[in-house]
């Protein structure tokens, strides 16, 4: 079990990950380099290192997470799970288990589809490995973000009886006999006590089930009962959530969406991590 | 209390229960789900004065399921005199769980 496990590998995850190491915690990170910062041409605002470009910020900032203890993990974390005394996140097929957690997943502007949130779990679903046995012999529908989604929705074809994938990206895509691409844009869910009906732009589809797949999911599917404002995480001054030993740094907390702001928030969520599992002794 | 109700006999262990009771609709494969058991567990426990709670698995018992409408597990529904009060849908922290229903049965 680690003491800390910090979720992104952004400005702020990294600097939660070097102070937590200073503090004597073991540590694991999850998450690929932040695209945000990689695509900034110049980050003019930075104290200390004026103009410097985000790809070589990002790369100063891999160089001193190398040089702590901690776990580096590159895979999706699709949920993490307060369990009362530890947490248990689960990153893609693999489950880890940490004390305390930092997330630092950065903010997501990608909006919904209209009633995603309504009906999820009532017919909307973002994991298809999960839910898929709901669904033998149904009819389901796919809207599909990531190169992910065509694997998922092959597998989906497995088991149910026909399967509509709504590609949100371009490309060719390698689909068994009953599934059904539709080039179209989805605009929202109908139903009465569950989602019945996916509308889009030309047209509509009606299903059992509907799965949403993509990058980064809802805060709220991540952290079951996590307290947010909108795309935001709620925090106290010392970066805790709602959520005893779970903290939030960086973009996720509000704006500023601003480097030196993310290192500040990693460092005092570090901190407080750390005191927090001492007192825990 | 924890105990395992099928499709036969969710009547009389649920619905003519005297005591409210939580039913945890879950399977096998589904990984909240194993998440969630220690969580409803602990709550069974600190309630067990005024709560029952019942798990029930989708696959063996998919009549009860579909009756009242469980499309992604874990789903845990309070009942109290044979209805419904209310549902959670996905994984929650114990605390907020106990909160739920104490809340729901004005405890």
């Amino acid at each position: 079990m680690f003491d800390v496990a910090i979720i992104g590998k952004g400005p702020a995850g990294i600097s939660a990950a070097v102070n937590a190491f200073a503090r004597n915690k073991s540590v694991v990170i999850f998450g690929g380099d932040s695209k945000k910062v990689l695509l900034s041409p110049s980050i003019p605002n930075y104290p200390g290192l004026p103009e410097i470009s985000g790809k070589d910020l990002m790369e100063r900032l891999n160089e001193h997470l190398k040089l702590t203890n901690a776990t580096i993990i590159n895979k999706t974390v699709i949920a993490v799970y307060a369990m009362g005394n530890y947490f248990s996140i689960q990153a893609e097929n693999d489950f880890y288990e940490a004390k305390s957690v930092i997330l630092a997943t950065g903010v997501d502007f990608k909006k919904s589809i209209e009633n995603e949130d309504t009906f999820l779990g009532n017919g909307v679903s973002y994991c298809a490995t999960c839910d898929a046995p709901l669904y033998k012999g149904k009819v389901v529908a796919v809207v599909g973000y990531n190169h992910e989604s065509v694997e998922e929705a092959n597998f989906l074809a497995e088991v149910c009886q026909r399967v509509y994938f709504i590609p949100m990206f371009k490309g060719n895509f390698k689909l068994k006999e009953n599934v059904e691409i539709i080039n179209d844009s989805p605009i929202k869910f109908e139903g009465s006590l569950k989602a019945e009906k996916l509308i889009l732009k030309n047209n509509a589809i009606e299903a059992d089930g509907f799965f949403v797949l993509k990058d980064s999911l809802p805060l709220t599917s991540l952290v079951p009962g996590l307290e947010v404002d909108g795309p935001h995480v709620l925090v106290d001054k010392r970066m805790e959530t709602n959520i005893k030993g779970l903290f939030a740094a960086g973009d996720i907390t509000g704006k500023p969406y601003q480097v030196a702001k993310a290192i500040g928030e990693g460092q005092i969520a570090a901190l407080n991590a750390a005191e927090y599992l001492d007192q825990k002794k | 209390m924890v105990i395992h109700v099928t499709d036969a006999d969710f009547n009389e262990k649920v619905l003519n229960s005297d005591k409210a009771v939580l039913v945890d609709f879950w399977a096998e494969w589904c990984g909240p789900c194993r998440m969630i058991a220690p969580v409803v567990e602990e709550v069974a426990e600190n309630l067990k004065d005024n709560l029952v709670v019942a798990k029930l698995n989708v696959d063996e018992n998919p009549m009860t399921a579909s009756l009242y409408g469980i499309s992604s597990i874990p789903t845990l529904v309070l009942f109290k005199d044979g209805k419904p009060l209310g549902k959670i849908v996905g994984f929650r922290p114990a605390a907020q769980i106990e909160s739920a229903i104490k809340g729901a049965l004005g405890l």
